[in-house]
């Protein structure tokens, strides 16, 4: 059976599965962006417990592997009575993880803009949320929107970690076919293929960002 | 759930997980430290190749790059594993993972070292040309030791993002640290005490790694302002 046979053969099941794992990278994006920017917040907030606990969150998420951090949330949460089916443990779990790497990109987004600006505005009688939005944030925006695009190609490609906890995403529906097809070999290159697909031409797009910014 | 023979029985189990836990921390940094070599080193020619004059070697290593970097390290691991097993080699798995590992490492690392190298003035090699270095020899002595200081926050950051990602090997059955810790798992049933034990030494590790990378970096930086 060649390649074009096997995809043939195969091909319905594949592009499910994709579907299934871009769905899971998206909800897992947006857990990332949500509890990040939260994390972000009690970093940079005047309160001391708040900013130790953000630092905490971050170094404890980032310092441990994301198979890990999902273990923990499908089977040992489990152990003490929460219980997630494997993919919402698996999008939860990896959307915890992006969030600590979220947080510090949103900080140095912020951190980005200089101080006399906030304050030459605040000066002219911006008021504070004024401040935020019309000097702060869309200088901010445009720094993070590449290292953003950044995390959202890792977590399309750590979505693939899921199938370790049985999350039915395309690696685990790579396995269940090597297995009826005996072709291991060549539905992990097609599977790869797909991967390639998928991620390619957001790689395209935060390099243009990132040229865009540059200038 | 806090009855205290269950509580006695992990506290009595705790030395065994500790011990069994350790080799297989060893494993991992053995791991580590394998596949890093091998990225490092393939990595480097990337990086050269990438800048090199010449525009087949530069693309050969820009395609190189995209296909790794956009596709999962454990899509790669598995067709590396297959894909030895097909051509007629049989590899002991730990082996197929560090080949795997450093394959995909050598992507990220290239970039490291590339935007390393394009830091270093223009006006540093040129002086050493005028002086009479020839190219290999201004990019040695004169280039690579400079760039080599601005490499090393990439190259830490690449570590213990490596380190982390050869927990993936386990779902290759190599015996490192979170493959003991699955197997202990299915046979004590402590889960929770397991993977807690499994995240810390992650954690420790990782620490480890970036404090002493920190240091490294300081003290390099205390010569450079000598």
């Amino acid at each position: 059976m060649g390649y074009g046979e096997l995809w043939g053969a195969t091909h319905v099941e594949l592009l499910a599965a994709a579907w299934a794992t871009l769905q899971l990278a998206f909800g897992a994006l947006v857990i990332g962006l949500i509890v990040g920017l939260l994390v972000a917040l009690a970093r940079l907030s005047g309160n001391r417990a708040m900013r130790r606990a953000a630092l905490y969150y971050i170094e404890l998420f980032r310092g441990t592997p994301a198979l890990v951090q999902l273990f923990i949330v499908y089977f040992s949460l489990t152990e003490i009575g929460v219980h997630f089916s494997s993919f919402q443990a698996a999008m939860i779990g990896l959307g915890l993880n992006a969030a600590a790497y979220l947080a510090e990109i949103y900080r140095a987004g912020l951190e980005a803009v200089p101080k006399g600006q906030v304050e030459a505005a605040k000066a002219i009688g911006m008021a504070r949320h004024n401040v935020l939005r019309w000097v702060v944030l869309p200088q901010a925006i445009r720094i993070v929107l590449a290292p953003i695009g950044n995390v959202a190609i890792s977590l399309l490609k750590d979505t693939s970690v899921a199938s370790l906890i049985a999350a039915p995403d395309l690696m685990l529906r790579a396995q269940d076919l090597s297995s009826v097809y005996f072709m291991p070999l060549e539905i992990y290159i097609l599977v790869g293929a797909i991967y390639f697909a998928l991620c390619y031409p957001l790689s395209l797009a935060v390099r243009m960002l990132e040229r865009r910014t540059r200038h | 759930m806090f009855d205290t023979t269950a509580l006695n029985k992990a506290i009595e189990m705790l030395p065994y997980f500790l011990n069994v836990l350790g080799i297989g921390a060893l494993t991992t940094i053995g791991l580590t430290a394998a596949a890093f070599a091998v990225a490092a080193l393939l990595g480097f020619c990337l990086a050269l190749m990438r800048l090199s004059r010449s525009r087949i070697l530069s693309l050969i290593a820009s395609l190189y790059l995209e296909v790794f970097r956009n596709i999962p390290i454990l899509t790669q691991l598995f067709i590396l594993y297959f894909g030895l097993t097909y051509i007629g080699i049989t590899l002991p798995a730990i082996g197929a993972a560090i080949i795997g590992f450093g394959l995909n490492g050598a992507a990220i690392l290239s970039e490291v070292f590339r935007s390393s190298i394009r830091t270093i003035d223009r006006g540093q090699s040129e002086a050493a040309f005028s002086i009479g270095m020839t190219r290999s020899l201004a990019m040695r002595m004169i280039v690579l030791p400079q760039a080599f200081k601005v490499a090393i926050p990439g190259m830490a950051n690449f570590a213990i993002g490596l380190l982390k990602d050869t927990s993936l090997a386990s779902a290759a059955a190599v015996p490192e640290l979170t493959f003991k810790a699955k197997m202990l798992v299915s046979e004590t049933y402590q889960t929770n005490l397991i993977y807690f034990l499994l995240a810390t030494i992650y954690l420790i590790l990782s620490l480890v790694l970036s404090h002493w990378a920190a240091r490294t970096e300081r003290r390099l930086k205390v010569v450079k302002e000598n």
